[in-house]
């Protein structure tokens, strides 16, 4: 009910008169309301102005935390198109069940919760009763022949398998172990031939996404990264693409030594047991299972021989161009020099351009010196190629003759 | 050989575990005859918890019997034939020297002695069997030769164990928190634990060091009133944030406490408080005496057994423990239904049985000396501050005894309270664990502040001392409202009158009241004009005397009750002008054919009250500012 309005002659009245002066009183000391009355009297001068400004911040602040109703913890939506409605769930091993959940933009990255809000997600899409309810559209397209299959869950039940195996932590790592787009990445690295060349690619930007995505795999967490860590965040791209201004030398060697250290260590815990090929279900015969038991350890153990040599390729090849050992090498003995020098005639100006022209001397050996030993190694690397394929040669040789056995 | 790592790698890592995020946290009421404890449970809201046993009021008992502890209610069966190394009210006696506790008043339980080694500390001595030393430890080497050392013992030894009160709460605070963190199925972070008023800083830092000794952080002791507080103005009470008068009466089984405090949005000021305790007739024990003496009678009535009150003989007083023991059923049972309580004792007394049943209408003409004694303290207590019962809003009952509908019927019959008062009865907020069971609001305070402290210790650790301390503040001395002039005028103050900021409210404050007003100063949409008084009122109580009206057939009744009743109407008086907001805005029109061509707005009208008693006072319309009054002190 509206209260009925002024008074057509209503003047207020003329005198007024002070607030009663005020009381003593004291506060019981609990309660949420104690809690924001100390709010605003010990931390914004009991102004009510400061302390909703304060709490607004607050709760802006806290509101991405806090998981309402709207919140998807980023989980997003992605667009499906006709090749992925289009999997067949026989096949469910071959599909990226990160792409099938919509988390492709997260994979091995998503939490178990993301996980779960990407599946309620799909299945309140794709769930075959949702389905069902559009049959009175579809119908009049299968009246004039169209053929549209209503009835196909065939895409939910690819739903149900990939939420199958990321909730399980075992068989997601076993799927993370082999993701395609992972799979896809770790081909793309540089060789050394483009290092060799006459503008070699920058050692960081080349080398640390390398690393960054390898580090997934390692038991340890955290993992050093390949750049010396800073006080500022710098991007990576705006950083000394060698990595070695704008860091003291001490933190330099530690960081280097430590990281190169570590991944000669890689312990990784990547696995290849989703790659094992099934027992034949329609046979009993317990050879027949045996046998391929034993396919799949080995196939296993040799793939995981290949991953390790992998690694150790990545990690060779980066110590061998990375630009920061060259300096860390020169500065040391700069130092050493400097030291003997220093010991054989204190000060002279004479004596300190000999020893300059005496470092710059040992320098340019220096250079020839890793030169020669690149040299070397390519020679090695060389050999070991050629080893190498004369082993493959002879391996499929042998292959080709039990086939013909076989046959 | 030993097993080679398999080179394939093993997908297995350690699994996380869930980390839920509601506050493992407890809130302890210690009483000195009944605990209770309350947590969070799933729902995120504070809830008085039953222990492993399945009780909600578990009580401050240890006994010892043998090698075994019985902790809670166990332990009061034990009282009966096992009396001597039964501990109970151990809570009263913590801090204290033995030189400081009164002995007279005899106990049923174990006696307080003088600590052997401690001066000047009490006591309980209790016999206990120890466990039977272990075996022997076998020789190495198996010899034929027969061993020099006796056979040892196989049974336990009986010896004696000295505790303190201190150790006993330790116990007895030990096996609370057991109960929560079972409950919780995580280790409990913090605590916060009643402490009475009347306890001095030793006792609390007594208290403070029993609970850490059992194992927890005490985040905060808390009086019961704060504990009261804390609950009613939590969101689970109902009109939990309302401006209000609130009474508090909590009924302990020795002692009565009474607290006045005016509630200011979920801000609480104490007016007055009263606490007595070993006064004749107060509290639950109290209740139980007379509820023995009659059962006494009643027994030696029907069976011809003598049970003499006061008890004098060992098997008098076992009987009469019995009989107590027996009572604390039927007084729930009283509290909990209308129909008659049962009240059966096998072998009371020479091995007679007895069985009796007591009517609500009788156990409340027994009750009547506790329930007048508890009425005429608050009479006293609301006459000491001058405060009218007319202007109590709610009162909370805190306490078993306080369960009982008859002492809340006695209770706003006798004192006079005004007929829309809240209680747990009028709110249905009572019984099994609901949020204004007097057995429960304590310890859900209790939970519900150790939440809020575990919070702040996170965001805003400099503020956690000022929980420690009474916080001083200035609060207004009248109430300030508004006044429409021209609306319609319930109190007779020539307009209508809305109350804004209530006497007591502390400062710095601000409420916001949303008012529905029409338009003035023109015709149709050319009505902009509004305009309201900001007066400072004093709230009264006008005493009338009305002869009841009689109807004629209920002459016969009528008849002896010939006196005036009394009506009590508040009222309101204006003390000061402060200023007046006269403002214009758009309105709407009003859709009711009666008032048609009238326009009204809505307007948010704000007041502020700054810490140097300044008064702001803004009027909003959809947001848009459009009067003000600023009133410097």
């Amino acid at each position: 009910m509206a209260i009925a309005g002024l008074p057509a002659d209503y003047s207020p009245p003329a005198s007024t008169s002070k607030l009663t002066p005020l009381a003593k009183g004291s506060l019981i000391a609990a309660g949420p309301a104690f809690l924001a009355h100390l709010h605003v009297t010990k931390l914004h001068d009991g102004d009510h102005k400061k302390y909703d400004h304060a709490t607004a911040a607050a709760r802006a602040a806290a509101a991405p935390l806090s998981n309402g109703v709207e919140d998807d913890l980023g989980v997003g939506e992605e667009s499906e198109d006709e090749a992925l409605l289009s999997l067949d769930p026989k096949e469910w091993k071959k599909q990226d069940q990160y792409r099938v959940l919509g988390l492709s933009h997260l994979r091995w990255r998503a939490t178990p919760a993301q996980i779960k809000v990407a599946h309620r997600k799909k299945v309140l899409r794709h769930h075959p009763d949702k389905k069902a309810s559009d049959k009175a559209e579809t119908a009049v397209a299968s009246a004039l022949g169209l053929n549209i299959n209503t009835n196909d869950d065939a895409f939910f039940k690819c739903i149900q398998k990939a939420h199958e195996v990321l909730t399980n932590s075992e068989r997601r790592r076993q799927f993370d172990s082999v993701d395609p787009q992972f799979l896809e990445e770790i081909d793309d690295v540089p060789t050394e031939k483009e290092f060799k060349s006459k503008n070699p690619p920058p050692f960081l930007p080349s080398f640390a996404p390398i690393f960054e995505r390898e580090s997934r795999f390692s038991k340890t967490q955290p993992t050093p990264g390949l750049a010396v860590p800073t006080s500022a965040d710098v991007p990576l791209r705006d950083r000394d693409p060698n990595d070695i201004e704008g860091h003291e030398f001490a933190t330099l060697k530690a960081h280097v030594e430590a990281f190169y250290d570590f991944w000669y260590n890689f312990d990784s815990w990547r696995s290849f047991e989703w790659l094992d090929k099934e027992v034949n279900e329609g046979s009993d015969s317990r050879d027949d299972k045996r046998y391929t038991e034993k396919k799949n350890k080995s196939e296993r153990a040799r793939r995981k021989k290949e991953d390790i040599a992998r690694v150790r390729g990545l990690v060779d090849l980066c110590l061998s161009v990375d630009p920061r050992i060259k300096h860390i090498k020169q500065h040391e003995k700069e130092m050493r020099e400097a030291k003997k020098a220093g010991g054989a005639n204190k000060g002279g100006a004479a004596g300190n351009a000999a020893a300059a022209a005496a470092a710059k001397k040992k320098e340019e050996e220096e250079a020839e010196k890793v030169r020669k030993a690149k040299e070397e190694e390519e020679k090695t690397e060389a050999k070991k190629a050629k080893a190498a394929a004369a082993n493959a040669a002879k391996k499929a040789r042998r292959a080709a003759r039990a086939a013909e056995e076989g046959a | 050989m030993a097993p080679k790592p398999t080179p394939n790698g093993n997908a297995a890592q350690p699994a996380e575990d869930a980390h839920s995020n509601l506050p493992a946290v407890v809130g302890i009421n210690l009483g000195n005859a009944y605990a209770s404890i309350a947590v969070y449970t799933k729902e995120g809201l504070a809830e008085c918890i039953a222990n492993e046993n399945g009780e909600r009021q578990i009580a401050c008992a240890i006994a010892f019997h043998g090698e075994e502890i019985y902790v809670g209610n166990q332990a009061l069966p034990q009282l009966i034939k096992n009396a001597h190394n039964t501990i109970t009210g151990f809570r009263n006696l913590l801090g204290k020297k033995f030189s400081e506790i009164d002995q007279s008043t005899a106990s049923s339980s174990s006696p307080i002695i003088q600590h052997p080694t401690e001066s000047d500390t009490p006591a309980y001595k209790v016999d206990i069997l120890q466990p039977a030393p272990s075996p022997l430890p076998t020789s190495a080497t198996t010899t034929p030769a027969a061993s020099h050392a006796p056979t040892p013992r196989s049974e336990p030894v009986p010896s004696t164990r000295i505790l303190t009160p201190q150790e006993a709460t330790t116990m007895f605070l030990a096996s609370l928190l057991q109960s929560a963190s079972d409950f919780l199925g995580k280790p409990i972070l913090g605590a916060v634990i009643t402490a009475p008023p009347s306890f001095t800083p030793a006792q609390k830092d007594a208290l403070k060091k029993a609970a850490e000794d059992a194992g927890v952080r005490v985040l905060q002791l808390l009086d019961e009133a704060s504990a009261v507080l804390a609950t009613t103005t939590s969101p689970q009470w109902p009109h939990g944030g309302e401006d209000r008068t609130q009474l508090v009466v909590d009924v302990g089984a020795s002692s009565l406490s009474l607290s006045v405090i005016a509630l200011r949005a979920g801000l609480g000021h104490p007016i007055g408080s009263r606490t007595s305790s070993n006064t004749a007739n107060i509290g639950g024990d109290a209740l139980s005496s007379l509820l023995v003496k009659h059962f006494a009678k009643e027994f030696t009535k029907k069976t011809k057994t003598e049970l003499p009150q006061p008890p004098s003989s060992k098997e008098d007083i076992r009987a009469t423990t019995k009989l107590l023991l027996a009572l604390e059923y039927t007084k729930r049972t009283s509290s909990a239904s209308a129909s008659p309580a049962s009240l059966s004792v096998e072998s009371l007394h020479s091995g007679v049985d007895f069985t009796a049943t007591i009517a609500r209408m009788r156990f409340d003409l027994l009750a009547a000396p506790v329930y007048t004694a508890v009425s005429s303290e608050i009479k006293s207590l609301l006459e000491s501050i001058s405060l009218d019962p007319h202007d109590i809003d709610e009162i909370t009952y805190v306490g078993g005894t306080a369960c009982l509908p008859g002492l809340d019927g006695h209770l706003l019959s006798s004192v006079g309270f005004n007929e829309e008062v809240q209680t747990a009865f009028s709110t249905s907020t009572m019984g099994s664990g609901a949020i204004g069971d007097p057995t429960g609001v304590l310890s859900i305070g209790c939970a519900l502040q150790a939440a809020l402290l575990l919070r702040v210790q996170e965001e805003s650790p400099e503020l956690i001392e000022a929980f420690e301390q009474t916080e001083q503040v200035e609060t207004i001395a009248r109430t300030i409202g508004m006044i429409f002039p021209g609306g319609a005028d319930a109190h007779g103050l020539g307009g209508t009158y809305i109350p804004a900021l209530y006497k007591y409210t502390p400062l710095p404050a601000r409420r916001i009241h949303e008012v529905e007003v029409t338009l003035s100063g023109g015709e149709g949409d050319k009505a902009t004009k509004f305009g309201f008084e900001v007066w400072e009122v004093e709230e009264g109580i006008k005493v009338e005397k009305a002869i009841p009206l009689k109807s004629d057939s209920q002459d016969d009744d009528e008849d002896e009750e010939d006196e005036e009743e009394e009506i009590k109407i508040k009222t309101t008086t204006k003390r000061g002008f402060l200023g007046a907001v006269l403002g214009e805005t758009k309105g709407t029109a009003v859709k009711d054919k009666a008032n048609k061509g009238a326009y009204t707005a809505v307007l948010q009208i704000e007041f502020t009250l700054g810490l140097d008693g300044s008064l702001h006072v803004e009027a909003r319309s959809n947001g848009e500012k459009v009067g003000e009054l600023e009133i410097q002190p």
